[in-house]
């Protein structure tokens, strides 16, 4: 295989120096002048994505309001080998949809239909700007609702959620984006319109349905979304359970699924954490307990009521201090309105924040979160932790002030720990949030030279030049090489002047 | 219980000396579906040596194991901890491998209620057309650290890599299971199914054959007995045997004639495809089973406008896949090109182009 | 979120609360879901995040254009991400600091500035705006160009209710007349102290009292805005000493501009103390009468069909509360389902005729969701909203306290 032609294209286009006057006469003969943004006044607010410690003016802002024009945005970037980012609501937390100084952001935001609600097949074929909860929203009077509710789902796109496929609290037991989605009509590197998956549970050849969700904009851009629709269930509750100790939670975790059940969600909320959000939302969250755990189930009424006994059963033998059930959907919804706000609440008490997403075995659930403080007293920087317990999927939220000099920088560091520390116990160095530009110098720990090499060889067979998001969640050995000298040299990292490649 | 040996260097080193010299492979387990697809001209590379259960651990809900471990031996090890493969995978052959189970990516009657089985790959050792030994994904329940490659090889056939080890995510075995059985025509079925997925039971398999309907719930036992009481129906004596006849092919419809049989996967609530032949509907109607005399492209013609596409289970008709459009072969060409640059790995099992 | 504000700003108690303001922001995009400007456009400049990036660019020190200026026009101020905001961000406040920044700094077209001048010098002043009012209607086909959007604002004339002596109440409270509220609905306040009185209750609104300010503040004359606040401070401070209980307000827009007095006046050495006084008493309407026992109004509504649209004043604000919707219900109202009630009705103060385009669009999608539930009347709590829903509208638009004395409103 040949890896440094791989390599090289894709630093080329890292350092291309594209005529921007040039592009800008290209695109504007070819699209409505509106929807051409060049003016740095415009650009600045596409510079960061939810992570918004990292920044880059875009060259040049795309915003279609067609598929054509979509397709005409890629055709003349194709032709002038000119980088695309695809940028959906921009709530992404790696860093995902961060611009190019020398590249095309494209975004996606016009595209707000929900075009088809198909109730026999139990489907609704939507743009890929549609809102996660506006999908829900539309069929609820149908007794139907899509899954996958990653936190952010008030705001976030369903084209993003395939992009970085977005899990969330009630993945335990439906899934990923992944696993509900059926059909996706993209638009390649070339601008040509193309079909992924089919209106069928499956597809003839290779399962590239699969391939393209998950993979952060580098294999094609979405336009289209085909998502799979399942029945409210008739019911569900919460149980809140809180410790005096986050080992015991952590244990009541992997007891819980045990027992044989699983749960729809099953959410762990450290101290910190409950303070920061019961500020917000009033959820008489119990501030003096070390951690709490939201544990909810969901199907028929009679099913639930057997479920909640078990469960209640399970927190109270591994050491509850107090157990509390949801009485009704009000209830509910606050139990876990202080969950889904939990990240950006963290701005009442730091104005910034980081959040990691490793994923590991549950087993291993409480000495990463004990190793996690260990890290924090050593960094001398605080940590709140909330996150998806039963997927054992976590997110330490480390709490910094970006007007101060070095902190970010820290962070970073204190950052990359944690997900060694990941690593260590089995896991992975993201969950659901993508890897994005946040974790990339993570993927050269994970995966060995082979392993990236043939990544980057799947690349290459979906996006020859290189252009889709370049310098995102693959990185080059390059990078790579750079980065295990940096790492072993120890405490220098990262250069904040060096390109992040 | 077979023995538990790790072959991959073994492997490896056979596939890096095939990539050398560009010699063709032909990935086999225990030969149990090499009735799908194409014949396979090339070099047996036999992986059933590479057996064993790496590691499970029922409470993380996975279990690794070697590509060549019996199906039936997992099941048996799952069943011992009241845990399951969720997506009841065909055997069609007493010595099915978990390899061949994923290579083919084939799922049973749960499909649609329980996930296909890429859906519960979490990740999975191979060796690419090079040689080279990777691992893609790993043993959590969710991870999106680079290109998902281990779901990509479900439903692969083998061409993208050998399979050496998969993680799959298992789920534990209902407290309760109850089949109901209704008198139904084939288009009564299609609606009355499309109707009972919009309410929140514990559908797991939805079958209509001869006139009947199989609706099998299962679940927690106050949820599966509130649901038969709303629902109606006889309950089917001994419905584990039926269910796994379904699965294997083994009940009558199966057996009774000498026309070619077709799998044809369409939408849901497709409506009865209007051709001369028989038919029995699983997956709750996305996948239909058709035994008909009709010419393949003249069958394909009518699948594709319904939504779907038909693979050749039994009989002679070319090619064995649905013919899939020149621009997406292209790209799934650049795709086995990237992992198997030589060509070496099943070359045409799905397409000549594969 | 990191800032950098210039230094001639950075000391300036603008500079200071916007950057605090700024620094809460952590960029999440939530506030993205509930806007409806960023709901029909679909461009991060139109959306609260990215109106915050467009302020905090000109506050470190860029020279915005009419571009900036133009999506900081678009924002309806209706403060629906302020609620969406799990980080707390005080968007309106940071929105008005970057008007007037913007404003200094980009000179509007001519007929721009004539229609905003308008709107200051006019609408604001009670007398003033009944005069024109009446010529209006008088010359209704005089409006064009600039003037245009007018005439389909202009309400129908309504006939004026008797004020209720209500001499033997033992308690009193204020009511804020306004400006357009006492010359297109001079009848809400009229109920209102109708109702009061029938609860024992006189109800005042002292002739000096005027404009609460919320016009000058939309349009970036803050100190204007301030001025109208310390004359309605002055003209209740009498009624406050003598042990007024509460400042009523019928009108949310209003009532959230003088909930604000206190932070709007909090550096005025002369008026600080004061104004906090009056905002502290301020409350809307509704919140006044949940107090009270209503049920010797008996069942009015018989179930008749009600669409309620509560104004995003009365949403947002968070020192407002809304009990219109119990109360209608408690007597005898039927209240329909009306789908994204959080979404503007596109009247916002002077918005509807300063960007009518946006604002039409808005109307069209609330009547629809409004209309959905076939309702016999629309009624909401807020002038703006009233007279706005009411010119495109299939069936009256009422303010609800008309609600409680039927017989008077028919």
């Amino acid at each position: 295989m040949a890896d440094t032609a791989i390599a090289d294209a894709a630093e080329q286009v890292l350092a291309s120096r594209p005529d921007k006057a040039q592009l800008i006469d290209k695109l504007v003969a070819k699209l409505p002048e509106h929807v051409v943004l060049h003016a740095e006044e415009d650009l600045r607010p596409f510079e960061c994505d939810g992570l918004s410690a990292y920044r880059k003016l875009p060259m040049i802002v795309v915003l279609p309001e067609t598929i054509e024009q979509v397709q005409i945005a890629m055709q003349v970037c194709y032709a002038n080998d000119v980088a695309v980012v695809a940028r959906g609501a921009g709530t992404g937390l790696s860093g995902g949809a961060l611009p190019m100084e020398n590249g095309v952001l494209l975004s996606l935001a016009k595209f707000k239909q929900i075009l088809d609600i198909d109730t026999a097949n139990r489907r609704a074929t939507v743009q890929p700007g549609v809102r996660n909860l506006a999908i829900s929203e539309a069929v609820s009077d149908l007794g139907l609702y899509y899954a996958p509710d990653p936190s952010s789902q008030i705001a976030c796109s369903i084209g993003g959620n395939v992009a970085e496929n977005s899990g969330g609290v009630h993945c335990l037991k439906y899934g990923l984006t992944t696993h509900n989605i059926i059909e996706l009509e993209i638009v390649t590197v070339e601008g040509e319109r193309m079909t992924i998956g089919s209106e069928a549970l499956d597809t003839p050849g290779y399962d590239l349905l699969a391939l393209m969700t998950g993979s952060e904009g580098l294999l094609g851009v979405i336009v289209q979304v085909v998502v799979k629709l399942l029945p409210k269930p008739e019911r569900a509750q919460v149980v809140l359970a809180a410790f005096d100790d986050v080992r015991k939670a952590g244990d009541a975790v992997a007891a819980i699924i045990q027992a044989g059940i699983v749960p729809a969600g099953l959410e762990m909320l450290d101290n910190p954490a409950i303070v920061a959000t019961e500020e917000f939302v009033h959820a008489d969250y119990p501030t003096d307990a070390a951690a709490i755990l939201l544990c909810e189930v969901d199907g028929t009424h009679a099913e639930v009521d057997e479920h909640i006994a078990d469960v209640r059963e399970v927190v109270e033998r591994e050491g509850a201090t107090e157990v509390r059930v949801s009485r009704d959907d009000a209830e509910r919804a606050i139990f876990w309105a202080g969950r889904k706000a939990a990240f950006p609440a963290m701005g009442r008490i730091s104005p910034d924040y980081y959040c990691m997403d490793g994923t590991i075995p549950r087993k291993a659930l409480a000495d990463v979160l004990i190793g996690i403080g260990e890290l924090s007293k050593k960094y001398g920087q605080r940590v709140a932790n909330v996150f998806h317990a039963g997927d054992g999927n976590l997110h330490p939220l480390i709490l910094y002030d970006a007007n101060i000099e070095g902190e970010l920088e820290r962070t970073e560091e204190f950052g990359g720990a944690i997900c060694e520390l990941c690593l260590e116990h089995g896991g992975t160095i993201t969950g659901e949030h993508g890897v994005g530009v946040e974790k990339i110098d993570q993927m050269c720990v994970q995966f060995p030279p082979d392993e990236l090499t043939q990544f980057h060889a799947v690349k290459q067979a979906f996006d020859s030049k290189g252009l889709l998001n370049p310098g995102k969640a693959v990185p080059t050995l390059h990078r790579c090489a750079e980065f295990g000298a940096m790492h072993v040299h120890n405490g220098e990292l990262p250069f904040p002047e060096l390109e992040r490649l | 219980m077979t023995t538990s040996a790790d072959q991959s260097q073994q492997l490896s080193e056979r596939v890096t000396e095939a990539f050398a010299h560009a010699t063709p492979l032909h990935l086999r387990g225990s030969g149990s579906k090499d009735f799908l697809g194409e014949a396979v001209d090339g070099e047996t590379l036999d992986v059933t040596g590479h057996a064993g259960v790496v590691n499970y651990e029922p409470g993380e809900l996975v279990m690794t194991a070697r590509a060549g471990t019996p199906l039936a031996e997992l099941e048996n090890v799952l069943a011992d901890a009241h845990q399951m493969l969720a997506f009841e995978p065909p055997h069609f052959g007493a010595n099915a491998t978990l390899g061949g189970t994923i290579a083919t990516g084939l799922s049973g009657p749960a499909r649609p209620f329980a996930g296909a089985a890429r859906d519960f790959v979490l990740g999975c050792r191979i060796i690419n057309g090079q040689g080279q030994i990777l691992r893609f994904g790993g043993e959590v329940m969710k991870n999106v650290a680079g290109y998902d490659l281990s779901r990509l090889m479900a439903g692969a056939y083998g061409t993208l890599g050998v399979l050496l080890d998969v993680s799959l995510k298992v789920l534990p075995v209902a407290r309760t299971q109850i089949t109901r059985v209704f008198e139904h025509s084939a288009a009564q079925a299609l609606q009355q199914i499309s109707d009972w997925q919009r309410k929140p039971w514990p559908i797991t398999a939805a079958y209509w054959e001869d006139g009947k309907t199989y609706l099998r719930l299962a679940g927690a036992t106050s949820s599966v007995d509130s649901a038969c009481e709303k629902l109606g129906g006889e309950t089917l004596d001994d419905d584990t045997t039926f269910w796994r006849a379904v699965r294997e092919h083994e009940r009558p419809f199966f057996a009774s004639d000498d026309r070619p049989l077709w799998r044809v996967s369409l939408p849901p609530a497709a409506a009865m495809l209007d051709i001369d032949g028989d038919c029995v509907i699983d997956w709750g109607g996305a996948q239909r089973w058709v035994q008909t005399d009709m010419e393949a492209v003249a069958l394909r013609r009518v699948v594709k406008e319904a939504g779907g596409h038909a693979t050749v289970y039994r009989g002679d008709a070319q090619p064995r896949f649905h013919p899939i459009g020149e621009s997406i072969l292209a790209l799934q060409q650049r795709l086995k090109k990237s992992m198997d640059p030589a060509g070496i790995l099943n070359p045409g099992r799905i397409y000549p182009e594969l | 979120m990191q800032t950098s504000i210039i230094p001639q700003l950075r000391d300036t108690p603008d500079g200071q609360e916007a950057d605090r303001i700024l620094r809460a922001c952590t960029h999440c995009g939530f506030c993205t879901a509930t806007c409806p400007t960023y709901q029909l456009l679909g461009d991060e400049r139109d959306s609260p995040r990215g109106r915050i990036y467009l302020i905090k660019q000109v506050l470190e020190g860029e020279k915005p254009t009419q571009k900036t200026q133009t999506h900081l026009d678009r924002c309806l101020t209706c403060r629906a991400c302020e609620t969406t905001c799990p980080s707390g961000v005080e968007y309106a406040k940071l929105a008005d600091i970057g008007r007037e920044l913007v404003e200094q700094q980009v000179e509007r077209p001519r007929h721009e500035r004539v229609l905003r001048w308008l709107l200051r010098h006019i609408v604001a002043y009670r007398n003033r705006f009944a005069f024109f009012f009446a010529l209006g209607h008088l010359f209704k086909p005089l409006l064009v160009g600039p003037l245009a959007p007018l005439k389909q604002k202009m309400p129908p004339r309504r006939k004026a209710l008797a004020w209720p002596k209500a001499e033997n109440a033992q308690r009193t409270m204020l009511v804020l007349d306004g400006c357009v509220q006492p010359v297109a609905a001079p009848n809400t306040n009229a109920h209102a102290a109708r109702i009061f009185s029938q609860l024992g209750v006189r109800l005042v609104a002292p002739k000096a009292s005027g404009c609460c300010g919320a016009l000058s503040q939309h349009l970036s004359h803050r100190e204007e805005a301030n001025d109208f606040a310390r004359r309605n401070i002055d003209a209740w401070w009498p009624y406050i000493e003598d042990g007024a209980e509460a400042i009523v307000l019928t009108a949310s827009g209003c009532g959230a501009s003088v909930v604000e007095y206190g932070h709007m006046l909090r550096n005025d050495p002369e008026y600080a103390e004061k104004a906090a006084r009056v905002s502290a008493l301020a409350r809307d309407l509704s919140d006044v009468l949940a107090e009270e026992d209503l049920s010797q109004l008996g069942d009015l509504g018989h179930g008749r069909q009600v669409a309620y649209h509560p104004p995003c004043t009365l949403q947002n604000a968070p020192q407002l509360h809304d009990n219109v919707a119990e109360i209608l219900t408690q007597a005898g109202y039927q209240l329909t389902h009306v789908r994204d009630p959080h979404l503007c009705c596109g009247s916002a103060g002077t918005y509807s005729i300063l960007q009518p385009t946006m604002a039409n669009e808005l109307r069209s999608n609330k009547l629809a969701s409004l209309q959905a539930g076939e309702p016999d009347v629309i009624v909401t709590a807020n002038i703006g909203c009233q007279l706005h829903l009411e010119s495109a509208a299939g069936v009256p638009v009422r303010h609800w306290i008309e609600l409680l004395e039927p017989a008077a409103a028919a």
